[in-house]
């Protein structure tokens, strides 16, 4: 028997007692509905639980500090078992599976101030190693191209134009309007620029720029300045980040703020080491090298978990929120469980009523089983026919089903945003960014979906074997017999 | 001994009904031997035995002893799902009630068969369709097996025995639900089909006209052959 007649036969069979198909499909569809809409909003929770994590940072990205302090023992871990932030952990780390790169991150400890032609504003300066984040830094880039290598390129933050000043032109005006000011009153005074700079952000990329950072050392107890100028060029923007930590950095190369460095502490206390015993002190430091931070990248957020725990293992600290995405897939594997495990009860009985219906429907068809024999259906054609048959019950529910779930899932959806339900369970920290797709009570996932749709047919499938093989058994001779 | 297609050979064939220690014979020492192309009638009164012996040729009852040959191979011991392969390929029945599908037209009752023997489509159509119109049923393909009348069903039924093109046809009762003259046409058209392909038609019955118009009748009484009367030529 070719598989598609065998179709036919059974949608045949399935459409001659529609009632009684309809009626036991119901119970299949009210199962997998309770199955795929409890499970919808678990999903759609751990979701919003997540994305109100990722309002603070990426979840892929996390950065990495020796472990202090162990809370399972209660011990702080002294100076010399602690984990150095050095090249070799940079090899370490590399090592844990999940992890696509490590990005060695050292801050320059002044605060440099970044000019371009008038403007000027404070900004941060931060070393990263261009080959290691390239890769991942090129797709936040908004304006212009990441860094090459160059010491002298720069990539600014999205909001360094924005806190740019003219403080020139500043000074100029807060005279003129002391004048004015004083000529016509108080109450004509011009709102004060309280944002602080230009009212547009101006375009740096492509300009140059200059680096301008101040060092303070003593001679003598007498404090002493001095000044350093660093032209570069501005050769790219970052898009906007959520994460204020950066909102002013200043991305250069890691060797030109370690160079930086170096100037700045020059004369800090060891001023009189300078001469002859530089040259092995500066030997030391590369030895000892080490970086402020190390931000690494995890290759999908499924992973970041597994990267999490290895990493404490091996004795470092994580700082990014993903630290809580243990804490809340635990909580909504249990929620899953017992939401899951409820609305498989109404599945369980369903599956009853497909047996039920499957016996009924040989009782009532033995004699045309017992023709289908004698005029050449073998054994196994018997039993094919009647699974199909029952599992057609199960996937038209399981059909129907998915179709309910959607639906009730679309209202949820529905009611829960325009109720402001959503912001209540946002967990209090607030929206994500604007423009970001209205957040979900509920999502049914295209996994959820075939998954309850092939589960549904194969709860019709198993109903089906009982009364399959009660079905193929049947005597031919007393079948044809029976009226 | 080996039979060709469309051969039956009984031997010392002994069988009885029910389970346990109360046994009801109903066969004794049968032996038998119907000769391909052969129309034999089996006559006999009610409870003689003679629709046992069917259900023994047709492979739906196993004989407690003896065995049954059919077109050369020994079905008495055949396994259930054998026994339906071979039924696919060389039987064709006929029973008194018609038996037919009654949510499937004439046409798709006479394509059953040959959907379970996997056949396409376009084929199993065409010889479905050139076997009804063969039957006498031209017109009437589409009608649902209510919607026609004894004789007409029946036709049917020989359609679809038929369609398989098997080498040995069992009848049992085939016009006992008919009138006399519904009878004559239908045994008249058993009687062309017989010849045209040379197929074995063995005919339960207790009608006298169909045992007349047989090449044999064999007459069962209490379970035991008592008399085979050949029809003088």
């Amino acid at each position: 028997m070719k598989v598609m007649d065998s179709f036919r036969i059974v949608w045949r069979n399935l459409w001659r007692m529609k009632l009684r198909t309809a009626l036991t499909s119901v119970g299949v569809m009210i199962g997998t509905a309770a199955i795929v809409a409890m499970i919808a909003l678990s999903l759609g929770l751990k979701e919003n639980a997540v994305k109100s994590l990722e309002n603070f940072g990426n979840l892929t990205e996390m950065d990495v500090e020796p472990m202090y302090y162990i809370p399972e023992e209660d011990r702080v871990i002294p100076d010399d078992e602690r984990k150095k932030l050095n090249f070799e952990a940079v090899q370490e780390l590399k090592k844990i599976p999940g992890i696509a790169a490590v990005m060695p991150v050292k801050r320059l400890q002044e605060q440099a101030k970044l000019k371009v032609g008038r403007r000027e504003g404070y900004v941060e300066l931060i070393g990263v190693d261009v080959n290691e984040s390239a890769a991942y830094r090129k797709n936040d880039v908004e304006k212009g191209t990441y860094l090459s290598g160059s010491p002298q390129e720069v990539v600014i933050a999205y909001d360094v134009p924005r806190e740019m000043r003219d403080v020139e032109k500043e000074k100029r005006e807060a005279r003129r309007s002391n004048v004015d000011a004083r000529k016509n009153g108080p109450s004509a005074m011009p709102p004060p620029d309280m944002g602080g700079g230009a009212p547009t952000a101006l375009n740096l990329v492509d300009k140059a720029a200059t680096i301008v950072l101040s060092r303070e050392y003593r001679v003598d107890d007498e404090p002493k300045y001095e000044k350093k100028e660093m032209r570069v060029r501005v050769v790219g923007q970052l898009q906007k980040s959520d994460n204020q930590r950066y909102s002013t950095a200043v991305y250069v190369p890691i060797s030109v703020v370690k160079e930086l460095n170096d100037w700045v502490n020059r004369g800090r206390g060891d001023e009189m080491a300078e001469g002859s015993t530089r040259r092995t002190r500066e030997e030391a430091k590369q030895d000892h090298f080490e970086f402020d931070q190390l931000t690494v990248k995890v290759e999908s957020r499924e992973k970041v978990e597994s990267v999490v725990k290895a990493l404490k293992e091996k004795g470092y600290e994580v700082w990014s929120p993903a630290r809580e995405l243990e804490t809340i897939n635990k909580f909504f594997f249990v929620i899953q469980l017992v939401l899951g495990g409820i609305a498989a009860i109404s599945l369980l009985v369903a599956t009853i009523g497909i047996v039920n219906t499957m016996i009924m429907s040989i009782l009532e068809r033995t004699k045309e089983i017992g023709i289908m024999k004698v005029i050449g259906a073998t054994v196994l054609n018997i039993r094919w026919l009647f699974l199909m048959e029952s599992g057609f019950i199960g996937l038209i529910g399981g059909l129907t089903g998915l179709g309910l779930a959607w639906g009730a899932v679309e209202v949820v959806n529905y009611f829960g945003s325009a109720g402001g339900l959503m912001d209540n369970l946002n967990m209090g920290y607030g929206r994500g960014a604007e423009g970001e797709a209205a957040a979900k009570l509920a999502v049914i996932p295209g996994w959820l979906a075939l998954f309850a749709i092939g589960f549904s047919f194969v709860i019709g499938l198993l109903a089906g074997i009982f009364p399959a093989i009660r079905a193929s058994r049947l005597s031919a001779l007393q079948a044809i017999r029976s009226e | 001994m080996k039979n060709a297609a469309g051969e039956l050979t009984v031997t010392g064939v002994n069988h009885s009904y029910g389970t346990g220690k109360i046994k009801v014979p109903v066969l004794f020492d049968i032996n038998l031997h119907i000769s391909k192309g052969e129309f034999v009638a089996l006559c006999g009164s009610s409870g003689s035995g003679k629709s046992t012996l069917l259900n023994l040729l047709a492979g739906l009852t196993k004989p407690d002893e003896g065995s049954v040959m059919v077109s050369g191979e020994e079905i008495s011991r055949y396994s259930e799902n054998e026994l339906c392969l071979f039924r696919r390929k060389s039987m064709g029945f006929i029973f008194q009630s018609y038996n037919l599908l009654p949510n499937l037209t004439a046409l798709e009752n006479v394509e059953l068969p040959l959907i379970f023997a996997g056949e396409s489509v376009r084929k199993r159509r065409a010889r479905a369709q050139e076997i009804l119109e063969h039957v006498g049923l031209t017109g009437r393909l589409d009608h649902k097996p209510n919607e026609l009348s004894g004789g007409q069903q029946q036709r049917v039924s020989i359609a679809r025995a038929l369609v398989n093109q098997p080498s040995i046809i069992l009848a049992d009762e085939p016009t006992g639900n008919l009138d006399s003259k519904t009878e004559q046409e239908i045994l008249t058209l058993m009687r062309q089909m017989n010849k045209e392909n040379k197929t074995t038609f063995i005919i339960v019955t207790h009608e006298q006209e169909v045992a007349e118009q047989s090449d044999r009748v064999i007459y069962l009484q209490d379970g035991r052959v008592v008399q085979k009367r050949t029809r003088p030529a």
